[in-house]
């Protein structure tokens, strides 16, 4: 009698199991509630203090503009915030507005997790008049526009510079670099060795998103393009990729402005390491000089424009950027796009957002009048003459991976001598076409 | 002569009582049943829906069919998954690398890990009993604190430019490699120094618990035994390695077992210290599945790795079991 009670108590709890959706939860809260006029929309984003900083003041307008519409915010720390989308989208939980990388945003809205943009709130063709084609691409998928950018992400052109080392070793400061020789020559001076060991960098661009995006800029600027003819597939085994291998090859092994093995994504980091003073140049995104200026307040900087490698032409490939997108699975589809726009899509919110978060306007009407940002992140104008010249990168399918596991380690093998140029073009080639046709 | 023999009190035929009163079933019920609960949500479901997702190419930004999202979008593919683990894409070559890190972390922790802990045990334990409690605590120290800070202190030990223990070497004039965490070239008999660097720290904060264990085991050996082995005349190394080590072969069987588990899903301190890096020479097998699972949205293919994982620590826990085994106890 006791056995068959057992027995019954576990078949039950694994009928209530079974009952449970698949995936798990989000764990996120109950979802939006209708209390007669008034609407609760939950907005998600990933930590960091200066974008909920902004996120809040602009929740803060938009609601004294709106009494009628309630946002419950809740942010996740970036290494969990991918997870907590996916797990609530599978469970169909997650917030009604979510600012979104995007580069993502494709593989999202392909998957069908995103509303598409209305014609009423924003067209395509008006969104091509207001911001900046890098970012805007990102959210374009399919011919259909399913977000609206608030950062042009630039990890392409400019470099935090450090004065006290140009002092030290002689050399002009402000610099005034006509071509990437003249950089490369002024780093050498600046290279610190203590027997054969490297301690200060001259020049270091050794991350995973600084050698992935001076390869793709390499690319463009030699005349070269990296999509195969079905705009799908890649073609990095060519001259261009080649050339551009060997520059970044040559910063390592003949001009010895870096070394791999000490300067890279784990070890000495750009945007930690030119703050500790060990790198004169060090290239980075506009964001590390943000970044800097608050973690490390005593140190004197700036971030300078640096030119093209290749060529008179600044081209290069854009990440696109941080903006926001609604829902599929929102119950308040008109209520999340009122507030994705006056957050994203009006020139008040996008400017609150940039000036808070130190970063790239992806409107053109901000960056033609930018007094008041740069009132707050002056290091942000030596950026601007850059972005016309900027393509989204394009569906490179999955981001990461091409840039973290296949671009980077094949390219720091090639600096670190353990590879041939050819060979690395060859190996990214070959992992970077694999990787679109297993995801196909 | 009386008859002695019992009515049968309720006894049916075929039916053995458990002895236990009703009151006393419904508390064990009551303690249990929780418990069960427990583990089925949180231990066997994740398990048989990692099972399930190992045969389908399953992404959770994808919209599959209306059961459990499995199907449409992501297809079920048999056993491709665990074909694609032999082939020669890159993803395949990194699965292959992050088994052999994985094997290599493991059977190099464990010998290193008892070489230290058990001698250890033995030294704490010939201490005077005041001086055991100040011991046991400080060696237990490491063994509690947060993974991700001892990752990050023992990175800046490492640093190669400002670290201390680079720092040290130059003091006592050895000249240091060149990176601990990042050179791809400093491979020493066919381990990466990354590796050994990991596993030094790993070890540093892991052994804590291992002696605790061992002292506990070698308090309950009987007196008894260790006078009767000095009356026969054993010296002390006669004494450990003929007397107190084959008492201690349960408990031996018990740390081998939890060292191997907890060493096959090692993932933080390999995470912060390395990434996995350089070149995939510290990326282990339970890194490899978060990266495929939550970085590239690879669900099914990080799945199909979690099975192989299971079913190697299965195999390694078998065979310690068969090795170690006892068939006697004190």
């Amino acid at each position: 009698m006791k056995r068959t009670l057992f027995g019954w108590l576990l078949v039950f709890a694994i009928l209530i199991s079974a009952c449970a959706s698949g995936g798990g939860g989000g764990g996120a809260p109950a979802p939006t509630e209708q209390v007669a006029e008034k609407v609760t929309l939950r907005l998600w984003s990933h930590q960091n203090a200066a974008f909920q900083k902004a996120n809040e003041a602009i929740i803060a307008k938009f609601t004294a503009q709106n009494p009628n519409i309630e946002i419950k915010y809740e942010n996740f720390p970036y290494d969990q915030y991918i997870q907590t989308i996916q797990t609530a989208m599978a469970a169909k939980n997650e917030a009604d507005v979510i600012e979104l990388f995007g580069t993502w945003t494709c593989s999202y809205a392909n998957g069908g997790r995103l509303a598409e943009v209305p014609a009423d709130v924003m067209t395509y063709d008006q969104a091509q008049q207001i911001y900046f084609k890098a970012p805007l691409d990102g959210y374009y998928c399919g011919g259909k526009l399913y977000g609206l950018p608030q950062e042009f992400n630039l990890e392409n052109g400019g470099s935090l510079v450090n004065p006290a080392l140009f002092e030290k070793h002689g050399v002009t400061y402000p610099p005034q670099w006509k071509t990437f020789a003249d950089l490369i020559a002024d780093a050498q001076k600046m290279t610190e060795f203590e027997g054969d060991k490297m301690m200060t960098a001259g020049f270091s661009a050794v991350t995973g998103d600084g050698v992935s995006f001076t390869f793709l800029a390499g690319i463009l600027q030699s005349g070269g393009k990296y999509f195969a003819e079905d705009g799908k597939h890649f073609n990095f085994d060519t001259p261009e990729a080649r050339q551009t291998i060997q520059m970044m090859v040559d910063w390592a092994q003949k001009y010895k402005v870096v070394d791999p093995v000490l300067f890279n994504d784990t070890e000495n980091p750009v945007s930690t390491s030119f703050f500790t003073g060990n790198m004169a140049v060090g290239f980075v995104g506009s964001w590390a000089a943000g970044e800097g200026s608050i973690e490390y307040p005593d140190m004197k900087f700036d971030y300078v424009q640096i030119p093209p490698y290749f060529g008179p032409e600044h081209k290069y490939a854009a990440d696109s950027g941080w903006g926001k997108v609604v829902s599929v699975n929102t119950k308040h589809p008109a209520e999340a796009w009122k507030l994705a726009k006056f957050m994203a899509g009006e020139q008040d919110g996008s400017l609150t957002w940039n000036i808070e978060t130190k970063t790239i306007p992806a409107m053109k009407a901000l960056v033609e009048n930018p007094e008041e940002l740069l009132a707050a992140a002056p290091f942000i104008e030596a950026t601007f003459g850059l972005l016309p010249y900027g393509q989204y990168i394009g569906d490179v399918t999955e981001r990461d991976q091409l840039f973290y596991e296949i671009i980077y380690p094949a390219i720091l093998e090639a600096m670190q001598g353990a590879t041939t140029v050819d060979d690395a073009a060859k190996k990214i080639n070959t992992e970077a076409n694999a990787m679109v046709d297993a995801k196909q | 002569m009386a008859n002695l023999s019992l009515p049968l009190r309720g006894k049916r035929k075929g039916k053995k009582t458990s002895g236990l009163r009703a009151g006393q079933l419904g508390f064990i019920s009551g303690a249990l049943i929780p418990l069960m609960l427990y583990m089925m949500f949180f231990s066997l479901l994740p398990m048989i829906w990692a099972l399930i997702l190992g045969f389908f190419e399953y992404s959770p930004i994808h919209t599959g069919s209306s059961l459990l999202g499995l199907g449409g979008d992501n297809p079920f593919i048999g056993l491709d998954n665990f074909r694609a683990m032999f082939a020669e894409s890159q993803p395949a070559r990194v699965f292959r690398m992050a088994v052999v890190n994985t094997f290599m972390f493991a059977l190099l922790v464990l010998p290193i890990n008892l070489a230290i802990t058990l001698p250890l045990a033995v030294l704490v334990e010939s201490v005077h009993d005041r001086l055991k409690g100040t011991f046991r605590a400080v060696y237990f120290l490491p063994t509690i604190s947060s993974a991700v800070a001892v990752a990050i202190i023992w990175g800046f030990i490492y640093h190669p430019q400002q670290g201390l223990l680079n720092t040290i070497l130059k003091l006592v004039g050895i000249i240091p490699p060149k990176a601990w965490l990042t050179d791809p070239n400093a491979v020493y008999l066919g381990v990466p120094l990354a590796m050994i660097a990991v596993i030094i720290a790993y070890i540093w904060q892991d052994f804590g618990y291992n002696l605790v264990i061992f002292i506990a085991a070698l308090q309950g050996i009987p007196k008894e035994l260790h006078d009767a082995a000095c009356v026969d005349g054993a010296n002390a190394w006669q004494e450990f390695w003929q007397c107190t080590l084959p008492l201690l072969k349960p408990t031996l069987l018990f740390v081998c077992v939890l060292t191997m588990l907890s060493s096959f899903q090692v993932f933080v301190i390999f995470q912060v210290m390395t990434n996995g890096g350089p070149s995939n020479q510290t990326t282990p097998l339970v890194m490899s599945i978060y990266l495929n699972a939550f970085k590239y949205q690879n669900m099914g293919w990080a799945a199909a790795i979690s099975m192989v994982l299971f079913l190697i620590i299965m195999a390694v826990t078998a065979v310690q079991f068969w090795l170690l085994r006892t068939d006697w106890e004190y």
